[in-house]
């Protein structure tokens, strides 16, 4: 039996494909949150609000160069490409390589810094130190004062995970799945405890650092961006209202700054994970951001939008129409009066717009087409707003009325798919109209058959 | 009715704003235009330019209205729009007749000409956003970055200050081909703008060794990265129009 060995080094192009290709899953990938002038001597700043620089085929955004510092891996997690078990080639990044592929890109407008994270080599603390070294090397030598995101390796020492802290922009703590059962079915080495561990590590440093930055302005940030993790939906079988339970408490109990979630694709074919047969159940994971955007900045609470008897969010409407339609005792809301938080409560009304709304209706009272020009999605709003007493159309607040309303067309139940077969007759919209004309039929016509 | 004539610039239509003033005239039925499209009934009257008067006008604003709508002022002149004049001249004037605060000139959108120029300062700020995404450089020879950009507004002011921050040492040029606007900065020093002359466009451009090979690993990368399964091509459009890809290395 031979075995293939490789001959010296591997060319950067090679490695930057597999490393790339092993990191694509993880989506905490944002450069937001820092908001850092230029010091005039090295490259790089960063804008609060972050830049995306690209789009890929999958319509997400390209911000900052994502890549596994290597895709060797001790562990064995089941949902994983770069398990131990898994046959892909690897590959390992030398620190100059990945400072130099950095500045690179950066200095053309590529990207706007670096996520690094790793597989698992030798040993959680090992891994962490190598991700520590490199960003030093990026910060110190190479001078990039860009947006940097590493992950926090749960098991890794807690001086390490420090140490890295010191020297990036926003860490990451994986939680991978929601429920501590989840995780020991998919991933035995991994435990819920030791990912809190450095989570709370972290969250403890920003604040004893937010405390020195008060007494010592030119003290060291730490983590100035905020930690964020993310968790896999639609790999074990926990409902949405448990989904974003965990993802509140993340936020009020960890001061997490985003929580990511990412529709589970089945790459490695592992007998204990769910087949997807209809793709990755992306809708779910856009109705879970569209909650989490609820509970950060509109004031939602999570057992508001969900409970125990609906565990799941409603397939045709949006999170807040569907609160909307069970509240419909607090609506019509009168533009001209109503305070912010009932204006956010509002479909249609985002943040901005209810900024403007109070900022406008200061200089005299608004109608309708003001609040067009302002920006609020009046197909939505109409049926729960009013404009000095008055709504736009004659309409009913009737929950059936609105919502039958509220989806489109073509989301509506299709006549017939439903089970039922029996309709009003009609002579004029006879559902097969356009149906094209078959070749018997044809045949059946010509020699009057038919 | 008194019609201003100005020209497409900064200068000449705040200049024909003081002269509005100056001259006493009913704001209500004067008008501020950028082409010769003649109005019946109206007297005509040409502007030049005037430094010292522009000082004035822009000092008052920043005074009454704040940094923050100055910029945002600013922005709407470099919109592509030719009503933009005008829709300016009616906000300043509602902002001074209504004695807004500073940070509130924009808050009136139920005013048409507020709105009118709210929209086109965001148009602009948009255009802005999608530049700063997607404007790349290219390493020539010597070793200083190129970038060619065709945005439809004047653009080019509003992204040199954060390319001068973030890349203080480096020699680069943003390249406006439809303006033929340079933005010129060199390593430590102060940026500043050229208006080129037909024979200026730049021709032949010698790119260096190594440029090739970055592009097509980032090229590589960007094709990684896309999860097949969740393939949205229609997503991608939405977020990245076409036509700022003819100027992307990713797409070529």
């Amino acid at each position: 039996m031979e075995y293939l060995v490789s001959k010296g080094e591997m060319p950067l192009e090679d490695k930057l494909n597999i490393l790339t290709d092993a990191a694509k899953y993880d989506v905490a990938c944002t450069s937001s949150g820092v908001d850092r002038k230029g010091d005039g001597k090295s490259i790089g700043n960063c804008v609060a609000a972050g830049i995306c620089h690209s789009f890929s085929g999958d319509g997400r955004c390209i911000s900052l160069l994502k890549i596994l510092m290597t895709n060797e891996c001790i562990f064995d997690c089941k949902y994983c490409r770069n398990r131990r078990s898994n046959d892909v080639p690897r590959a390992t990044f030398t620190p100059e390589e990945i400072c130099t592929l950095t500045m690179e890109f950066y200095r053309r407008n590529y990207i706007e810094g670096l996520f690094l994270s790793s597989g698992i080599i030798g040993n959680p603390t090992f891994t962490q130190e190598l991700i520590c070294r490199t960003v030093w090397l990026l910060r110190n030598r190479y001078r990039f004062n860009g947006y940097v995101h590493v992950k926090a390796i749960p098991g890794a020492a807690p001086e390490i995970i420090q140490q890295t802290g010191f020297l990036v922009d926003r860490m990451s703590v994986n939680l991978e799945l929601p429920t501590a059962e989840g995780l020991r079915s998919l991933a035995p080495n991994k435990h819920r405890k030791s990912i809190l561990t450095p989570m709370r590590q972290i969250q403890t440093g920003i604040q004893v650092n937010r405390n020195d930055l008060v007494l010592y302005r030119n003290a060291p940030k730490f983590v100035g961006g905020g930690q964020s993790t993310q968790m896999i939906i639609g790999a074990t079988p926990e409902s949405d209202y448990q989904i974003i339970n965990v993802a509140e408490s993340l936020y009020q109990k960890f001061d997490l700054k985003r929580v990511f979630y990412s529709a589970f694709v089945n790459v490695t074919g592992d007998k204990s994970l769910p087949a997807l047969p209809g793709g990755p159940p992306l809708l779910r994971e856009h109705r879970l951001y569209q909650a989490d955007w609820l509970l950060r900045f509109y004031g939602f609470r999570a057992e508001e939008l969900l409970d125990e008897k609906r565990p799941y969010f409603n397939v045709m409407l949006d999170p807040k129409e569907d609160w909307a339609v069970r509240h419909l005792e607090r609506f019509p809301v009168e533009i001209n009066r109503a305070p912010m938080e009932e204006l956010l409560r509002v479909p249609g009304i985002g943040v901005k717009s209810a900024g403007r709304i109070v900022a406008a209706r200061r200089s005299g009272s608004l109608t309708f087409p003001d609040l067009k020009k302002i920006g609020v999605v009046l197909k939505r709003a109409l049926y729960f707003i009013t404009c000095s007493g008055r709504m736009m159309y004659p309409v009913k607040i009737e929950e059936d009325y609105i919502v039958r309303n509220l989806t489109t067309e073509k989301d509506r139940v299709r006549f017939g798919s439903d089970g039922m077969s029996y309709k009003q007759l009609s002579l004029f919209d006879d559902v097969e109209f356009t149906r094209p004309v078959t070749v018997i039929e044809r045949q059946q016509a010509a020699v009057g058959q038919l | 009715m008194i019609v201003y004539r100005c020209e497409d610039t900064l200068e000449s239509v705040f200049t024909a704003i003081y002269q509005a003033y100056e001259e006493k005239r009913n704001h209500d039925d004067t008008f501020l235009s950028l082409t010769d499209d003649p109005l019946l009934f109206a007297e005509d009257i040409p502007v030049t330019a005037d430094e010292e008067k522009t000082r004035k006008v822009m000092g008052t604003l920043e005074r009454r209205f704040g940094r923050e709508d100055c910029e945002r002022l600013a922005m709407a002149l470099a919109s592509e729009d030719e009503g933009k004049a005008q829709a300016i001249y009616r906000t300043v004037v509602q902002g001074l007749r209504g004695k807004s605060r500073q940070g509130h000139l924009f808050d009136n959108l139920a005013d048409v000409w507020v709105h009118r120029a709210f929209a086109l300062a965001r148009g602009v700020s948009t255009e802005v956003g999608h530049q700063l995404q997607f404007l790349r450089f290219q390493e020539l020879e010597n070793g200083m970055l190129f970038s060619r950009i065709g945005p439809k507004n004047d653009v080019v002011a509003f992204l040199m200050p954060h390319f001068a921050d973030r890349l203080p040492i480096e020699n680069f040029v943003i390249y406006d081909e439809k303006r033929n606007l340079f933005g010129i900065h060199p390593a430590r020093k102060p940026w500043y703008l050229l208006r080129g002359e037909e024979a200026d466009r730049p021709q032949n451009l010698r790119y260096s060794d190594r440029e090739r090979e970055y592009q097509e690993l980032f090229r590589q990368f960007c094709h990684t990265i896309t999860v097949e399964g969740r393939e949205n091509r229609k997503l991608q459009r939405g977020m990245l129009p076409l036509r700022f890809r003819e100027y992307m290395v990713e797409f070529q």
